[in-house]
């Protein structure tokens, strides 16, 4: 972890997760059934929950479950989040700290109650970080130069990530009756001299390894997205992007480099629409409030009204206006509705980008401090 | 005979009418009075020649029953059998009376783990009932009552593996893929003893040695034998050709891909497989060097079609990656390429059909934008081909999203990356022309939809929206006629069939089978 705007993003998600925890415990329940709701309708619930993630890791899931077709509110969609986080969320910080000496702590949790539900064997091996660390150290003295620093393997021994005897092992039951038999050591001495303490620390970097080869692993991170050329990105800006028609550097847009960490940058000029995992209230872009979708909706004798979208399909169609009054309609040929999409014209854009006017475009919004 | 022992005896007849076993010929006619596989027949085209519903009166299809599992969603496909509905959900198997909606058993499985993210149904063969579990076991019960017969293992859930795919009954195989792109490891599909569950054959989505075919896009054996191929899709059938047709997903690493360099057969493939001993007749490759997660995992749909005035055997799919390919069944070649929707990710198309990937449009470690999405421009859930219509439907997304790559290691092992962000700029029901692969029309809906699909001879498409509905389309004009809301998303594919003279609809949304009749005509 070097970049520094990232730890403390992660810092800020994590004591957001400590804030949520004890502010919304008593709340816990309804969230869960809200959660069940929700995600219950595509898929067993608990299939969701195999993997503990940071909050950032939870928003894109979220998100990319409505992208899917999740459908809820605003405010589930923020009391999921908040569930997911508390009950299954990841240490960042700490999760970060170790990935950065190469390893992390703690295995997939379970739900407590719950169905097994994660990748793998319900019994897995459980990793205690410590010993990791120490496994780390046996790891260094007898096995790296054959092995890796990874475990992924060299020229000179296999991967041990896809070995099937530490997919197998717990806790050493299948690593320790191995070494036990003799096998080369870097230091020259007999494996079967290792004692069980070592075999147990090694089996927990082992497994470590593994579990950080799997996705949505906390040590897989964005790297440095900011590749492109500003000067080049100013020009898209004023001019085939046509994005200074509605933004301006030193108005809506100014401090946006300080404010977001590029990667979130990169994710907010693609498609500024608030994440629906962050209650569909952050502030976009645009402004202070997201903008939303809404439909202007003509009857054949009246007034025409205009509100956010409840129900748009081709049978119905339902608003609620600016006073909070639900509006609702069959969809007929004389009732005319109009979608009105704040966000069309960054659609557009996106089916246009080549990869070199993306990366300009973030190289140029991340200088506007 | 005293009056209670006739009634007993009629009762126990019709209990028994209930749960007769599935006679073989049904398998190998359209289905009219059952649905006897995940597909409906062999050729995956889940068509029905049952037309008492239609175009003219599908406005008065109402509510037969509904039943209520109670646990997550349903994505199965349920088969019927003599009168009765056989589904399941992860760990989960229920009989269901298809003309009621009555529970007849529910047979839960305890579970030592793996990835419950969904079942796609049961297979049935005579008196006996498949299906895959999350933990790996290959399990069979008696459908008579749900009761266990045996347990076997199809995967090893130490290596990450799961099940989540329908068992496809062909003679006397019991033909079943496998789950899991965690680790890297090699997909494949195997054939078991209907009886005894004991293996017969087994074929693996990647050579398993140097020197062999395919290995030659492969840089070496380590990334060939964990080079991945899943086999997440219920295969289709020619009995004639006694060829099994099974679609192979992504290879591994599933983004991070420097280490597996070449176009990784036989991974995002259509493979062609002998019934009886799984060797390999021939191959497609629909996505060569995957590097987006896409696989090639969707239904490889039997036409029986005509081309230049010639009938021909066909096979067509609608690929996760934007491509619609006709191939020639007997011998895999090629006669159509073409997409379904805009994609961004390709240079053009080899001589032998296949796309070509853009490196540029690989992972990147600032990101790529690329179209589709990981979700794919179509995923799992069922197209159908009609052939009234001559028209094949799929659900269908467009969509943008950033790949980039999280490792830079020169050995990555896993995933490595993902695909972050992006837009969904609308889902659809493209109705392709099977012959030349252009869109006769699309009806795109408000929000996502990701639904199956299913055809009738009825002139109808059954489909699910983005606001929970179950929808019929028009088959020849893509205009909506009918509607139900659900209160969740269709989450399979529909099935039909015509019980003492009534035509029912059942469809799954959440954890819920919703039954429609038409009653009044």
């Amino acid at each position: 972890m070097t970049n520094p705007k990232m730890l403390t993003r992660l810092l800020a998600a994590v004591s957001f997760t400590a804030a949520t925890v004890s502010a919304q415990q008593p709340d816990m329940a309804a969230s869960k059934a809200t959660f069940d709701k929700v995600c219950g309708t595509c898929h067993t619930p608990e299939s969701a929950l195999s993997t503990p993630r940071t909050k950032a890791q939870w928003e894109e899931s979220i998100d990319k479950m409505v992208q899917l077709g999740a459908k809820g509110t605003d405010d589930e969609f923020a009391a999921i989040l908040n569930f997911l986080v508390s009950q299954y969320g990841r240490d960042a910080v700490t999760d970060a700290a170790l990935a950065g000496r190469g390893g992390r702590g703690g295995a997939p949790a379970r739900p407590a109650g719950g169905i097994a539900a994660s990748a793998g064997a319900e019994d897995k091996h459980v990793v205690d970080a410590a010993a990791a660390d120490r496994g780390r150290k046996v790891w260094a003295a007898e096995c790296i130069n054959c092995h890796g620093t990874y475990a992924r393997g060299t020229d000179n021994g296999p991967s041990l990530v896809r070995a099937d005897l530490v997919a197998r092992d717990r806790y050493g039951n299948q690593l320790g009756p191995f070494l036990r038999k003799g096998h080369p050591m870097q230091s020259g001495s007999a494996s079967a001299n290792l004692t069980a303490a070592q075999i147990s620390e090694l089996s927990h970097f082992l497994h470590q390894r593994l579990y950080d080869t799997l996705r949505g692993s906390p040590i897989f991170i964005v790297h440095d997205v900011v590749t492109g050329d500003a000067k080049a990105g100013a020009a898209y800006f004023n001019g085939a992007g046509k994005c200074n028609t509605c933004h301006s550097p030193t108005g809506d847009l100014a401090g946006v480099g300080r404010k977001y960490e590029a990667a979130t940058l990169q994710a907010i000029f693609l498609n500024p629409r608030p994440p629906a995992g962050r209650g569909g209230r952050g502030p976009g872009v645009g402004g202070p409030v997201a903008k939303p979708v809404t439909l202007t909706v003509t009857p054949p004798s009246g007034t025409p009204i205009t509100g956010v979208v409840v129900i748009f399909d081709d049978f119905d169609v339902a608003i609620r206006d600016a006073s909070g009054e639900y509006h609702a309609w069959k969809r007929t040929r004389d009732l005319k509705v109009v979608k009105n999409d704040p966000y069309a014209a960054h659609d557009e854009l996106i089916q246009q980008y080549t990869d070199k006017n993306m990366h300009d475009i973030l190289a140029y919004l991340v200088t506007l401090k | 005979m005293t009056l209670r022992t006739f009634a007993s005896a009629a009762l126990a007849a019709v209990a028994l009418h209930g749960q007769e076993g599935l006679n073989p010929a049904k398998l190998m006619e359209a289905p009219v009075d059952t649905w006897p596989m995940y597909h409906g027949d062999y050729s995956g085209r889940r068509f029905s020649t049952l037309s008492k519903i239609n175009a003219s009166n599908v406005d008065s299809l109402s509510l037969a029953w509904i039943y209520r599992t109670g646990v997550g969603g349903i994505k199965a496909t349920p088969l019927q059998i003599n009168g009765v509905l056989y589904f399941s959900a992860p760990d989960h198997v229920w009989a269901v009376d298809a003309r009621s909606g009555r529970e007849l058993w529910h047979f839960a499985w305890q579970s030592k783990g793996g990835i419950h993210i969904g079942n796609r149904g049961v297979a049935v063969y005579g008196n006996w009932l498949y299906f895959l579990t999350p933990d790996c076991n290959f399990i069979s019960l008696n459908i008579k009552d749900g009761k266990e017969r045996w347990h076997k293992t199809n995967c090893d859930l130490d290596q990450f593996y799961y099940g989540s795919v329908a068992p496809l009954v062909v003679k006397n195989h019991i033909i079943t893929g496998v789950s899991g792109d965690d680790l890297d490891r090699p997909g494949y599909l195997s054939s078991y003893d209907p009886e005894t569950g004991d293996l017969q054959w087994r074929w693996y989505s990647v050579p398993q040695k140097m020197g062999e075919p395919g290995s030659e896009t492969w840089p070496n054996e380590e990334a060939m034998k964990h080079g991945g191929g899943m086999t997440w899709q219920v295969p289709t059938y020619d009995p004639e050709l006694n060829l099994v047709y099974v679609t192979t997903g992504n290879p591994q690493p599933v983004i991070a891909h420097k280490n597996r360099a070449g176009a990784n057969l036989y991974t995002g493939s259509i493979v062609a497989l002998n019934a009886d001993t799984g060797k390999m007749a021939w191959y497609f490759q629909a996505s060569p060097h995957d590097t987006h997660d896409w696989d090639a995992t969707q239904v490889p749909v039997l036409i029986d079609g005509e081309i230049d005035g010639h009938k021909r055997k066909l096979l067509a799919l609608a690929a996760r990656n934007g491509y619609f390919f006709l191939l020639d069944r007997t011998n895999g070649k090629n006669l159509v390429t073409s997409t379904f929707l805009p994609v961004n990710w390709a240079k053009g198309v080899d001589k032998n059909g296949s796309p070509i990937p853009d490196p540029a449009k690989m992972p990147q470690t600032d990101g790529a934008l690329v179209s589709p999405n990981q979700g794919g421009a179509t995923n799992w859930p069922p197209p159908t081909f009609s052939p009234q219509t001559g028209l094949f439907y799929v659900g269908a997304a467009r969509a943008y999203s950033v790949y980039y790559l999280f490792d830079l290691d020169e050995q990555p092992q896993g995933w490595g990356g993902t695909d972050r962000g992006g837009v969904t700029l609308g889902s659809m029901v493209q109705a392709i022309d099977y012959k030349t692969g252009k869109i006769r029309w699309s009806h795109k809906w408000e929000g996502g939809s990701r639904a199956g699909l299913m055809s009738t001879a009825g002139n109808l498409v059954f489909a699910g929206d983005g606001s929970n509905n179950i929808v019929a389309l028009n088959a020849t004009t893509g205009d909506p006629l009918w509607h139900a809301g659900l209160g969740a998303p269709v989450g399979n594919g529909p099935i039909t069939y015509e019980l003492d003279g009534t035509q029912y609809v059942v469809v799954a949304a959440g954890d819920t089978l919703w039954s429609f009749a038409m009653r009044s005509k």
